[in-house]
């Protein structure tokens, strides 16, 4: 970033922006926003047009009317999918993110969602820890394991636990800002894994939550985990439940500024 | 029964599939569409995946848990772009079809179509 940054700076004397993940990841959201409710609007325009044209069958002139109609929203679909490529591009830049913060995020986003009967519990040693991800990568990791554990205890009920702290020190006492790794564990009390699924479940197609109904697929969380350098194993036994466990190397505690 | 937030498009979709002789329950959020939802009566649910209070993600889940063989299409504009995109999370959580907006009313009817039949 800096180095680009003094690139810049050496070619020309003038001012140049300062390259800044936070904001561009920002931009990226508001650009997908923007695109996203286009959409819906060229849908629209669409749809009346091809419902128009099924009536001006005898009328050629006004059909041709609708069709550059149609042409004129063609070309704002393309503009759309530019602010869309924009908004891919950067999505796909690590930022600073809190991880406790995103866990707070998931468990606000699915909490609507949880039968009565399952408790989530937050046991949070490293409050302030960050670690370099993608945009809503952490969340969807999250967002898997969270559904998966509470697919596997209903309907019978049961307790989620969340633990987040430092490998190193799981009281979270720190020295310095590092936290070389990051430990993340979810832990359930529900219908568990035999050893044979417990090997297969990281696999594509594999799905634990397919013997609970609605599963989804743990392999998106270890290509996640992958993503991060980090490293994801399953403890379970079946009739007592399934722990995960997440170590992302590479923490540092901060109060940065925020993209999660 | 379509879920849609945004009135003109939904008043769309409900004029093109009644045109084709199908009976409409249109909700303008995942929350009237949840107190809407009848698992006798409705056999597919078009919803699209942002909207206001629960979104349509949650309308999938919770239809799933309701009545796990209804049909359902996730229809979005691609608000949250890369591989967690609301479209992929949609097929994950069991949506049977998802499409892209914009799309023609046709593409739709179809899709209905070949999912009813």
């Amino acid at each position: 970033m800096s180095a680009r940054k003094d690139k810049n700076q050496a070619d020309n004397s003038q001012i140049t922006p300062v390259n800044d993940p936070v904001a561009d990841s920002r931009l990226g959201a508001l650009a997908g926003g923007i695109a996203h409710d286009l959409n819906t609007v060229i849908t629209t325009i669409y749809g009346y047009s091809e419902m128009a044209l099924e009536g001006l069958a005898d009328s050629p002139e006004a059909a041709e009317n609708v069709r550059r109609i149609i042409g004129a929203a063609d070309r704002a679909r393309m503009l759309t999918r530019q602010l869309l490529d924009l908004s891919r591009q950067a999505a796909r830049e690590k930022v600073p993110v809190r991880v406790a913060a995103v866990l707070d995020d998931t468990i606000d986003f699915i909490r609507p969602s949880v039968p009565e009967g399952i408790r989530i519990l937050r046991r949070v040693t490293a409050h302030d820890a960050y670690v370099n991800a993608v945009p809503d990568q952490l969340f969807r990791v999250f967002l898997n394991l969270t559904m998966n554990a509470v697919q596997a205890m209903t309907p019978k009920g049961g307790t989620l636990t969340v633990t987040i702290g430092c490998r190193e020190d799981e009281t979270g006492i720190h020295q310095g800002d590092q936290c070389r790794e990051l430990h993340i564990r979810f832990s359930d009390t529900g219908k568990g894994m035999d050893k044979a699924l417990q090997q297969e479940v990281f696999k594509p197609f594999v799905s634990a939550g397919k013997e609970h109904g609605t599963g989804l697929g743990l392999s998106v969380v270890a290509d996640a985990i992958r993503e991060l350098r980090g490293t994801i194993t399953v403890s379970s036994e079946p009739g007592v439940g399934s722990a995960f466990d997440i170590i992302i190397p590479g923490a540092f505690f901060g109060t940065l500024p925020e993209k999660h | 029964m379509i879920v849609e937030d945004d009135s003109a498009l939904r008043e769309l979709l409900r004029d093109a599939l009644e045109k084709r002789k199908y009976t409409v329950i249109a909700a303008a959020d995942g929350k009237e569409a949840l107190a809407k939802f009848r698992p006798s009566i409705v056999d597919l649910v078009i919803t699209d995946l942002l909207m206001p209070e629960e979104d349509g993600l949650m309308v999938i889940m919770k239809i799933r848990e309701i009545k796990p063989s209804t049909k359902v299409i996730a229809i979005s504009g691609g608000g949250m772009a890369g591989p967690g995109s609301y479209l992929m999370m949609a097929s994950k959580l069991g949506a049977d079809a998802v499409i892209s907006k914009p799309f023609l009313p046709s593409e739709l009817v179809m899709k209905v179509k070949e999912l009813l039949e």
